[in-house]
């Protein structure tokens, strides 16, 4: 990808470390504010976005890769949250991640409709090849993280990297097929049986 | 390969990210009404998020909060009163028994049931009241139930509901105080009416918390005892205009 079409703001990213940056609202927390985001709290939604707007937007960017994008992105996203707040049930889902999937969401929608509003380039696998740890707000959030890295590193080298490029960069299976230089029904059985062998070593 | 296993690869290529934008946009529009399905959509979401750990975290721009909340309030001018979710307490807790509802029905008789949402509003000068309103989707209400709380009188209107051959709608009540399932309270005639004194052995302030739903069931009502019928889904409608909503 050429280094033009990036958007000059990229350089806001989070420094390691910055404890004014990284979000440090625990998951309760966060399912707290969703729960008075319910009841139309709007300081609630800006405390929420707060905690939480610089994971969703490093998401997002990671998938659009244009700041502007990403901007319109996170603002559909909540705009969402704020809508549908009354649907989430702590029950089922962790706050965050039900948060990261209304953007995840978000973004990946954008992307197929507009594929060629983002350009691609090797450097993702050099993003996905080299992953900074962040610290972890929880001691259970640290376990799951562990859990699923061992679960992946089980997977075949070009099914680990399938994974992270599609969840992590929002890769479709064409685009899948294309660099990995195999048919994509191809990449599908590939993709399909490497979800189910992430299930089976994830069930507890 | 068994049915299920195939919506769990479809949910789970799903959360991946990966499916065709046409199978995304069925699988978006199936989690809607297929309870079990989003189940298992939000059990991959769970399974996989723990991956976004390997993201950079960006600050935001000092003016994207600015522009989200503009947004809100253009939507919230835009959107008509009768639309929009009033911000009362009262409501938002009501909203969330009716989710709970669906769920824990989902849980015990398999059966899809239909959806309400009650809302309570008192004006000043008025008996207490209470309006339900059943919906087949976002746009339409198919009933209005309204409960007149200090004489426990109800009255049930279709609003785009239409009656079905050799089926009937079957009204029900669920509250704590009245155990797990939902409670009949009655079978809605040929003409789309009710008895409107059903509800006269319920306690008024059981009434003011209780939920109610809508099922379709064979014509004389469900033979179980239990919502049997296909849903219509619920959503909550505020039903004043003005200032009614804002008092909390």
């Amino acid at each position: 990808m050429d280094s033009e079409s990036r958007h000059p703001s990229d350089e806001h990213h989070t420094p390691p470390g910055n404890p004014g940056v990284v979000p440090t609202a625990t998951s309760s927390d966060i399912g707290q504010l969703i729960q008075r985001v319910v009841r139309r709290d709007r300081s609630a939604f800006a405390q929420l976005y707060e905690a939480t707007a610089p994971k969703l937007l490093g998401t997002v960017m990671r998938i659009v890769r244009d700041r502007a994008w990403a901007d319109d992105v996170i603002q559909d996203a909540y705009i969402k949250v704020w809508q549908k707040a009354g649907q989430y049930d702590a029950a089922k889902a962790s706050p965050i991640a039900w948060m990261a999937s209304i953007a995840r969401n978000s973004a990946i929608d954008e992307l197929r409709k507009q594929p060629a509003r983002r350009s691609m380039g090797d450097e993702e696998i050099d993003e996905i090849a080299s992953v900074q740890p962040t610290a972890q707000a929880e001691l259970e959030e640290q376990q799951a993280v562990n859990s699923l890295n061992s679960c992946i590193d089980e997977l075949e080298k070009d099914r680990q990297d399938m994974v992270r490029l599609a969840y992590l960069n929002g890769w479709s299976r064409d685009e899948l097929a294309a660099h990995f230089d195999q048919p994509v029904n191809t990449v599908k059985t590939w993709l399909h049986r490497a979800l189910k062998q992430l299930k089976r070593c994830l069930a507890p | 390969m068994t049915d299920h296993d195939n919506l769990d690869t479809l949910a789970a290529e799903f959360v991946l990210g990966t499916l065709p934008p046409e199978e995304r946009a069925s699988v978006i529009a199936r989690r809607e009404d297929d309870q079990a399905f989003d189940d298992l959509i939000l059990a991959w979401e769970e399974r996989l998020v723990p991956l976004l750990n390997e993201v950079t975290p960006i600050q935001p721009g000092p003016d994207l909060l600015a522009r989200v909340e503009k947004r809100l309030d253009e939507l919230e001018a835009t959107t008509p009163v009768s639309l929009r979710r009033p911000p009362t307490a009262t409501v938002t807790a009501l909203q969330q028994r009716v989710r709970r509802w669906q769920w824990s029905t989902a849980v015990t008789s398999a059966a899809a049931l239909v959806l309400v949402a009650v809302l309570a509003f008192q004006p000043a000068e008025q008996p207490q009241s209470f309006v339900a309103v059943f919906q087949h989707d976002d746009q339409q209400p198919a009933f209005m139930l309204t409960v007149d709380l200090d004489n426990r009188q109800l009255n049930i209107r279709p609003v785009t509901a239409e009656p079905v051959q050799n089926r009937s709608y079957q009204l029900w009540i669920k509250a704590d105080e009245l155990g797990p399932d939902p409670r009949s309270v009655g079978v809605l005639t040929n003409n789309m009416t009710i008895d409107q004194s059903a509800l006269s052995q319920y306690d008024p302030q059981l009434l003011k918390k209780a939920t109610f739903g809508i099922s379709v069931e064979p014509a004389g009502g469900s033979p179980t005892g239990k919502p049997t019928g296909p849903a219509i889904h619920g959503y909550l409608y505020p039903t004043t205009e003005g200032n009614s909503g804002q008092r909390f």
